[in-house]
C-alpha cells in the first residue's frame, strides 16, 4: 500500500528522489553535537510561532485591553499559561541559544570566505530576533511594557540629527500610547516573523551552496594549504544530514523544549498590573538580554556622553559584528592558530556577561 | 511569430528591460502608499491641551521644599481616538513661596523618579540618576534639571499643558 503511494508520487513528481537529495546533505562528520543549534534556533522559532499564532485567538494590542487580555489567557484559557509560558521562555531560550550559535561559529571561523554570506544573513536574522523579543516584552501591556516603549523610542531619540523622527515614527505619534501599541503589535506578529521565515530558507540555502564548514579539527588531514577555500570545502569525513546529524539535532531539541515546558508550568511571571503613568513606586525593568546595555547607560553621563551608550557603542559594536568576515579576513580556522579573535571573542562574551549581571542588581531607590 | 531570446539578443535584452520595468513599476506603486503610512505621524501635529491642576491656594498651603505629586489628566487625540493621558506634576514650593511645576519624570530617558524624603532626593529607578527638590541634577546620568510643564493660573486655578517648557527636541512626555 505504502509502496503504491510513494510509486504514484515518484511516477509525477519523483518525490523519493527529491526527500533523498534534500536529506543527504553532507555534514562533517567530527563535531556533530556542536553543529545542532542552529537546527535548534530552527526548531525554537517554529515552536515560537505555532504558540504565537494561538495567542492571537484572544489577545487585543490595545493599551488598557492588552495587559488584561495576556491575564485572560493565562488565568481563564484552558492551558493559557502553558501557551504563555512557552511563547515566553521559548522566546527567551532564543535569545540565549543565538548567542551560543554565533559564538559556535565564531569560534571555528565559519565566517570566512567562502561562508561571509551566511553570517551577514545570520546577523540579520539576529537583529530581526532581538526585536522581536522587545515588541514582544512591549505588548504585554502591563507598567514595564508601557516604560519599555517610552525608555527605548527616548533612546532612539539619541540618533544623531534623525532622533526626534525615529521617536516618532517608533511611536506611531507623538505619545505613547494607542498607536505605538498597534504598530509595534504589526511589527511583531506580521513584519518580522515573516522577515524571518524568508531569512532562514536563504541562510540554509547558503549553507548548502557552499557546504557546511564546520570546525577546524574536520580538516587535520587535508594536505592543502590554510588560505586555498577547496580546503575549506572538504572536510576528512562527513555524513548524511539524515538520519546522522538529524538525531543528534532532535535529541537537543527535546532536551530544550522539555526545559522550556517545565519552565512554562512552573515559572510563569505574574502578568502585573495595568500601565500607570501616576505610579510613584515603580521601577521600569528591561528585558534580561537588554540589561548589559542598560548597565552601559550608567558609565556615560551628562549632557555629550548620553550617546555613546545610547547609539555610538551599541551601534559601531553591531557594525563591526555584522562586518566581521570582511574585516577578519585571515585564512586560519583554528581558534588556537588565531588567538587574538579567540581572545577577543571570550573577553566580549565575559563582557556581556558581566554587564548583564551588574544590569540585573537591584536599583537602590527602588528598593527603599 | 516573434524571435525567442535565444535566437535574438536584443531581443533579450528587450525583454530584460521591459522585466525590469515591470517590476520597478510595481515596486514603486506599491512603495507610495506604504511610505506614506509610515511617515505619517511625522505630519501629524501634536495635540496640545490644557488639564486642571487645582488651586492656587491650596497649593500655596504645603511645606516649602516638600514635593507633592499630583495627577492631571490631558485629554488628546491620537489617531482616531481620543485618549486620557495620565500624567504627574510635582508641585513644589520654594523657600519664598514660589510655585514650580515639574515631570516626574527623568531628563535621561524618561523613568517614573521616586522622591525619597529621608534623603531630600528624586532617585530614578532605571540608571541612578539624582534631582533635588529643585529638581538641579545631583547624581547619575540626566543631562539637564527636571522638566518643567508649561503651565498658567486663571481665576485662582492652575492649567497644565501637556508640553514641557525649554524644550526644543520634545523629550519626555
Ligand atoms: C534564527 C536564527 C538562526 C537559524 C535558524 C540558523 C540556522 C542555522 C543552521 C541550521 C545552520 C547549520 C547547522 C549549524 O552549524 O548549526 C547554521 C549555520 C551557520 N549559521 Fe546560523 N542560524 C541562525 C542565526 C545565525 C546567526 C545569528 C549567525 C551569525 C551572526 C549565523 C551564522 C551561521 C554561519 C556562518 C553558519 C555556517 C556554519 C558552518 O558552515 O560551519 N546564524 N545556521
Ligand atoms: S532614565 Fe533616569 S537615570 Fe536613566
Amino acid at each position: 500500500m505504502f509502496k503504491k503511494v510513494q510509486k504514484w508520487f515518484d511516477e509525477r513528481i519523483e518525490l523519493t528522489e527529491t526527500i533523498n537529495e534534500f536529506n543527504g546533505e553532507r555534514i562533517p562528520r567530527s563535531g556533530g553535537w556542536a553543529y545542532t543549534f542552529g537546527s535548534l534556533l530552527a526548531f525554537l522559532f517554529t515552536v515560537q510561532v505555532a504558540t504565537g499564532i494561538f495567542l492571537l485567538f484572544y489577545y487585543v494590542p490595545y493599551f488598557p485591553v492588552a495587559r488584561d487580555a495576556t491575564y485572560f489567557i493565562k488565568h481563564n484559557v484552558l492551558f493559557g499559561s502553558l501557551l504563555l509560558g512557552i511563547h515566553l521562555w521559548g522566546a527567551f531560550t532564543m535569545v540565549f541559544i543565538l548567542v551560543v550559535h554565533m559564538a559556535r561559529v565564531y569560534f571555528s571561523g565559519a565566517y570566512k570566505k567562502p561562508r561571509e554570506l551566511q553570517w551577514v544573513i545570520g546577523m540579520a536574522l539576529f537583529s530581526f530576533v532581538i526585536v522581536l523579543g522587545l515588541t514582544g516584552y512591549m505588548l504585554i501591556g502591563n507598567e514595564n511594557s508601557w516604560w519599555t516603549i517610552n525608555v527605548l523610542s527616548n533612546v532612539a531619540a539619541h540618533t544623531p540629527f534623525l532622533g526626534g523622527f525615529i521617536r516618532i515614527l517608533a511611536r506611531g505619534g507623538t505619545e505613547t500610547s494607542t498607536l505605538a501599541m498597534q504598530h509595534i503589535f504589526a511589527v511583531h506578529v506580521w513584519l518580522l516573523p515573516i522577515a524571518v521565515i524568508l531569512l532562514i530558507p536563504t541562510h540554509l540555502f547558503l549553507i548548502r551552496k557552499t557546504g557546511h564548514q564546520g570546525m577546524a579539527m574536520e580538516y587535520n588531514k587535508s594536505k592543502l594549504p590554510d588560505d586555498n577555500i577547496d580546503k575549506w570545502k572538504h572536510p576528512d569525513a562527513t555524513v548524511p544530514f539524515f538520519p546522522d546529524q538529524f538525531y543528534k539535532d532532535m535529541i537537543v531539541a527535546i532536551v530544550v523544549f522539555v526545559v522550556v515546558y517545565l519552565l512554562a508550568i512552573f515559572f510563569v511571571p505574574e502578568v502585573g498590573p495595568v500601565y500607570n503613568p501616576l505610579a510613584l513606586h515603580f521601577a521600569p525593568e528591561a528585558d534580561w538580554y537588554f540589561l548589559a546595555n542598560e548597565e552601559l547607560l550608567k558609565f556615560f553621563p551628562g549632557h555629550g556622553l548620553i550617546i555613546f551608550a545610547t547609539f555610538l557603542v551599541p551601534i559601531i559594536g553591531f557594525v563591526i559584528l555584522f562586518a566581521l568576515p570582511f574585516i577578519d579576513r585571515g585564512h586560519e580556522r583554528s581558534p588556537f592558530k588565531r588567538p587574538a579573535a579567540t581572545i577577543l571573542g571570550i573577553f566580549f562574551l565575559l563582557l556581556i556577561v558581566y554587564l548583564t549581571l551588574m544590569g540585573g542588581e537591584p536599583k537602590a531607590p527602588a528598593t527603599i | 511569430m516573434a524571435k525567442s531570446s535565444e535566437e535574438s539578443p536584443s531581443r533579450r535584452t528587450f525583454m530584460m528591460v521591459v522585466i525590469g520595468l515591470l517590476t520597478a513599476i510595481v515596486g514603486v506603486g506599491l512603495a507610495i502608499p506604504i511610505v506614506g503610512e509610515i511617515l505619517t505621524p511625522l505630519f501629524k501635529k501634536r495635540d496640545i491641551v490644557w488639564a486642571k491642576l487645582g488651586k492656587v491656594s491650596d497649593l500655596e498651603n504645603m511645606q516649602p521644599l516638600t514635593p507633592t505629586f499630583i495627577p492631571v489628566y490631558f485629554k488628546v487625540k491620537q489617531g482616531w481616538s481620543v485618549n486620557t493621558l495620565p500624567r504627574q506634576v510635582i508641585v513644589v514650593k520654594d523657600v519664598a513661596g514660589k510655585l514650580y511645576f515639574f515631570s516626574n519624570q527623568c531628563t535621561h530617558l524618561g523613568c517614573p523618579l521616586h522622591w525619597i524624603a529621608e534623603r531630600q532626593k528624586f532617585m530614578c529607578p532605571c540608571h541612578g540618576g539624582m534631582f533635588n527638590a529643585m529638581g538641579k541634577v545631583v547624581g547619575g546620568p540626566p543631562p539637564r534639571p527636571l522638566f518643567v510643564w508649561v503651565h498658567k493660573v486663571e481665576n485662582g486655578t492652575v492649567f497644565i499643558q501637556n508640553k514641557f517648557l525649554d524644550n526644543p527636541k520634545e523629550r519626555g512626555i
